[in-house]
């Protein structure tokens, strides 16, 4: 089992989400290829992966949108199409496009709101909750992709739902945006929520997101809380500051430690204690100004983790231009 | 069910093109019935039979914007993606089909209504100006026609939606049902075998069905009035049945 | 900067790269050759008689009551006509005395009793005056006044036949001397009664008509036998046969003959000729590649409006309304190439099977053979430029392919409505994109038949690039109209 995992066994008939096994061919490419996580009540999890590695995929499967050769997608024990009123189970919005532009924000929302028999003061609630309740009589065509993510976020929230799911819902959005909507997505997981949120950004989700999915090529590679992912990533690790890098690093590579250039003056390594390091160091004259243990941001662990799965990788300047 | 019709109502009414559809299928049917009717000359004995076919002519043009109507209904959320929002909210996805072909039957009903008793309107104010008979209600084969036009475009609406769900492109799913519905009688037309002639009659689901207009020499039609509008309701049977059957195995 | 001919290579490669619209216009091509193939073997005409054929190629009516002698080398025959009465059957199948405009009744040479052999004749008419007509395509108007009765001759020397009419059997005026080529040595010569079926409606009523001969003389190489009667060309695709309780017949009496007959001899037209295929019969795909190219010329600019594409494509251009001209051409190019092969290949399988089960093409001239290939493609190329500049005034796709569908296909299933006029019909066919179906026209129209000449029959109004210049004038009026609004209008 990989360090990054401390996925427990799927529970039937959990709250929140279970996914377990998914995989789905689409001809000759292999979009999900045993695609298992859960997503539980109270926590907002992150679900990122570089573009391509089967995340909006996966949430359509889980709409019951898409059919899956292998595996189930299962909300609160239960296949999504066998739910009698799905809206009031999970609130989702995939694309926030996906409108008529001749209908009004509201309208949209009104015949939503009608498929599960709620009351038109519904609708207006949750226009006032996300902040669009000024535009809503407007045709949706004049919307800007900030506001329509805000329109599909209220139509998520239409059935009051103990699950929300989010893709890729920071598309688009002003920085004040960005802001607002990092706080209503911790709101709703304070409200006791089961949210899963899309990214195929980090920097998006790590300062919103509990619980981390990380996916590539069709699975989930880690499943585990950030807190988790991020001591994982940083154990056993040793972060030194020299001005005398190139001597500090043979040294230290010769005593059978693994050393990483990683800026200007700091050297990670790794295979050898704190301690035994400045023993070394000491010993060989070697000036060094810090030893500290490294502390992995999410980032790092996100593009270490997804390194061998990013599918569309730029090629790098020296190889074009050859 | 009733929500998810009141779902399709609520769809519908909320945005303008249906209703401007409805109208052009309303304007369509009768500007062409008057129009006919206004120039038809008559050589010998014996046209006053043919009277109400002529009258109820402009159906074959007002059915136009009915499909593209139904076309839209299923192809714009197609395009737009909203197919998937409502297949989330609706994840029974016959009900949702079936829905949307109850919200169509009740507007084409409603429209072929309007625009049938309009087409009858100017030929009880047109006709006798020109020597002729206008058809009367009172009489059993021109009520079977004005009702069976009416069932006609509804059949027609649902034919157009079953095919959408079936194509999902609109423009695509426009062609194939106008081509399905003009292209049997100009075949008919030009083919001079009488055998294959009367086949295409009897297959295609326009000149099929608007065999339910006609009001005499009823032996000699390639198929009688309720049968012909009994193919177009099995094309329209086939068109849902094999577009519910694909809108539930595909992906959204 | 990009200059015209970048944009005219960006637009075909949008064009080709999208499978959907080579298929679909692939599938123009293919409908074409399919409809070709089904309106070939659909018909069987199978051990029905062959149809006959003049001296100039084309098919004819030859089917009249014929009162014969043998003529060999020069000779002359005089008669005098005095009635000529014809009958319409009624529904109730009873005739019904009236007035068949080409009945015809009078002298004629001929170079045998066969169907289609050369001839000429002078006659009586119905309602035309007095004519001369040879070898079924020719027509000679003579002296007009209504005296009757008429004086007929024909005097014969080799190939020249001359037709005299007179009112007095004293003064003579000569109508026309006729040229015929293989009438022989030995001809047959002698009165003949023809009366064309009558046009009623949107068809045709066979009629029957009874004329009375006096005063017949003959001199020169006549053969010494009595006159015999016979019907001439009984059993023809291009006689319908004598009305119910009608028949053929002569009756000599003191001097006179009474000879009564049906039929007509003249070219044959749609109507008379009913079992007759047509180059447009066999290209009715056209009406079906017709919605495919419709569709793929919408989709052509109306998917650029729904994926925004507009933008990058206006971003990328000078002038906006160089990529509609660059779009049109290159959809133009395209679906005229498709049209072509369609056409190409579609008309000689067509005929082919079509031969095979025994059906009769009307033949076309080599020059009308081209202008029905080229202008098949060139209707399907203009039609997909009207779609395409309709597709960028709408930018809805399914309200620009049904307009245009309507437009092109719905005049031609309305010209098939019973009571409806012929000028009606003519009108439609002339305002409406549809009279670009003329094009496929190859039908002759001949001023000494009576027929329905509708485009119900394959006649048209206009002339064959009159009707394209029509729907030109739709393509070109609407592509000003796109390229005003272009660029007037936000993307």
């Amino acid at each position: 089992m990989s360090p990054f995992s401390n996925r427990e066994p799927a529970e039937r008939s959990a709250r929140g989400i279970v996914v377990a096994g998914l995989r789905k061919r689409y001809g000759a490419t292999l979009a999900l290829d045993g695609m298992s996580f859960t997503v539980r009540p109270g926590v907002v999890t992150g679900f990122v992966g570089p573009n391509g590695a089967g995340k909006s995929t996966t949430m359509r499967v889980i709409l019951g949108l898409d059919a899956v050769d292998e595996g189930t997608a299962l909300i609160d024990g239960m296949p999504y199409r066998s739910l009698r009123s799905p809206l009031d189970h999970v609130g989702s919005l995939l694309d926030a496009a996906a409108l008529h532009p001749g209908r009004s924000g509201r309208n949209h929302l009104l015949w939503l709101a009608h498929a599960q028999g709620l009351p038109a003061r519904r609708v207006d609630q949750v226009l006032k909750l996300v902040g669009l309740a000024s535009v809503a009589r407007r045709k949706a065509g004049g919307y800007s992709l900030g506001m329509r993510q805000r329109l599909g976020i209220a139509a998520a929230l239409l059935g009051d739902p103990p699950i929300v799911m989010l893709d890729e819902p920071f598309n688009g959005m002003d920085p004040d945006g960005i802001v607002w909507m990092r706080g209503f997505l911790r709101s709703l997981a304070a409200q006791g929520r089961a949210v899963l949120v899309s990214s195929h950004l980090m920097s998006e989700v790590q300062d919103t997101a509990d619980h981390l999915v990380v996916v590539g090529r069709g699975k989930a590679i880690a499943d585990a809380g950030v807190a988790h992912l991020i001591a994982a990533a940083s154990a056993g690790r040793v972060a030194l500051r020299t001005t005398a890098g190139t001597h500090a690093m043979r040294v230290l590579a010769h005593a059978g430690a693994s050393v990483m250039a990683t800026g200007r003056g700091t050297i990670t390594v790794s295979g050898l204690p704190a301690d035994r390091i400045v023993t070394l160091l000491s010993q060989s004259g070697v000036p060094f100004s810090e030893v500290s243990a490294h502390r992995a941001t999410l980032e790092d662990v996100y593009l270490e983790l997804t390194h061998e799965a990013v599918e569309f990788r730029a090629a790098t300047p020296a190889k074009v231009s050859r | 069910m009733r929500a998810a019709v009141h779902v399709e109502w609520t769809k519908i009414r909320t945005v303008a093109s249906p209703l401007w559809l409805l109208l052009g299928t309303i304007a369509a049917t009768v500007t062409l019935s008057a129009g006919a009717t206004s120039v038809v000359i008559c050589t010998s004995a014996g046209c006053d039979g043919h009277m109400t076919k002529l009258s109820l002519v402009g159906v074959q043009l007002g059915q136009a914007p009915l499909a593209i109507l139904a076309v839209l209904v299923i192809s714009g959320e197609y395009s737009s993606g909203m197919i998937r929002t409502t297949l989330a909210a609706m994840p029974h996805r016959a009900t949702a089909l079936a829905a949307k072909a109850v919200t169509l039957t009740g507007l084409a009903a409603a429209a072929g209504t309007v625009a049938v008793l309009g087409s009858l309107l100017a030929a009880w104010l047109i006709l006798p100006g020109h020597g002729f008979t206008a058809p009367s209600l009172a009489d059993g084969a021109t009520l079977r026609a004005v009702v069976g036009s009416i069932l006609y475009l509804v059949l027609i609406a649902l034919l157009s939606l079953g095919v959408a769900t079936i194509v999902r492109d609109s423009a695509t799913s426009i062609g194939v049902v106008l081509g399905l519905l003009y292209l049997f009688p100009i075949l008919a037309q030009t083919i001079g075998d009488p055998h294959w002639q009367r086949l295409l009659q009897q297959i295609g689901p326009m000149n099929a069905g608007l065999t339910i207009q006609a009001t005499t020499d009823l032996s000699s039609l390639p198929i009688s009035p309720w049968a012909g509008l009994g193919v177009t309701a099995g094309w329209a049977a086939a068109a849902l049945l094999g577009g519910g059957l694909l809108l539930h195995s595909r992906d959204a | 900067m990009t200059g015209f001919p970048q944009l005219l290579h960006a637009e075909w490669t949008k064009f080709r790269t999208v499978t959907g619209w080579v298929t679909g216009t692939a599938m123009a091509t293919l409908l074409v050759v399919l409809f070709a193939a089904l309106a070939g073997i659909s018909s069987d005409q199978k051990g029905s008689p062959p149809v006959p054929i003049g001296p100039g190629g084309e098919p004819v009516t030859d089917s009249f009551y014929f009162v014969h002698r043998p003529l060999t080398g020069i000779g002359s025959i005089t008669v005098s006509v005095s009635a000529l009465k014809s009958g319409i059957p009624t529904d109730l199948a009873e005739l019904r005395s009236g007035v068949v405009p080409w009945a015809k009744a009078g002298l004629i040479i001929k170079a045998s009793t066969r169907q289609g052999s050369p001839y000429a004749a002078i006659m009586v008419t119905g309602g035309h005056g007095v004519r001369m007509q040879d070898n079924y395509v020719n027509d000679t108007a003579g002296p007009t006044t209504g005296a009757s009765p008429r004086w007929l001759r024909l005097d014969r020397s080799g190939d020249a036949v001359t037709g005299y009419a007179s009112a007095d059997a004293r003064h003579w005026t000569k109508v026309g001397t006729a040229h015929v080529d293989g009438l022989g040595p030995t001809v047959r010569g002698g009165l003949f009664v023809a009366s064309p079926p009558s046009v009623d409606g949107m068809g045709t009523r066979g009629s029957v008509s009874t004329a009375a001969f006096a005063d017949l003389h003959t001199r020169g190489g006549w053969a010494d036998r009595h006159w015999a009667g016979d019907q001439v060309g009984a059993e023809s695709p291009s006689f319908a046969g004598y009305p119910r309780n009608a028949s053929g017949s002569f009756m000599a009496s003191d001097g006179g003959f009474t000879v009564t007959g049906a039929g007509d001899i003249a070219p044959a037209v749609r109507d008379t000729l009913p079992t007759g295929g047509t180059r447009g019969d066999i290209l009715t795909g056209t009406f079906a590649a017709l919605i495919a190219v419709i569709v793929v010329a919408v989709l052509f600019i109306s998917t650029e409006y729904r994926e925004n594409l507009i933008h990058v494509t206006l971003a990328a251009s000078r002038r906006r309304s160089g990529v509609l001209v660059a779009k049109a051409i290159v959809l133009g190019v395209v679906t005229f190439v498709a049209g072509l092969a369609g056409t190409l290949v579609a008309v000689p399988l067509g005929e082919r099977l079509a031969h095979a089960n025994g059906v009769y093409i009307f033949p076309v001239t080599s020059s009308a053979e081209l202008r029905v290939a080229l202008g098949t493609a060139a209707l399907l190329a203009t039609a997909s430029i009207l779609a395409l500049s309709v597709g960028a005034l709408f930018r809805h796709g399914a309200g620009a392919v049904t307009a245009v569908i309507v437009a092109l296909v719905l005049p031609y299933i309305l010209v098939a409505i019973p009571f409806l006029p012929a000028s009606v019909s003519d009108w439609l066919m002339r305002v409406t994109p549809a009279a670009a179906f003329a094009l496929q026209q190859t039908l002759v129209r001949y001023d000494q038949v009576a027929s329905n000449y509708t485009p119900y029959n394959g006649y048209y109004p206009l002339e064959p690039w009159a009707g394209l210049a029509v729907l030109a004038g739709y393509a070109v009026v609407s592509l000003a109209a796109a390229a005003l609004l272009l660029r007037r209008r936000d993307a």
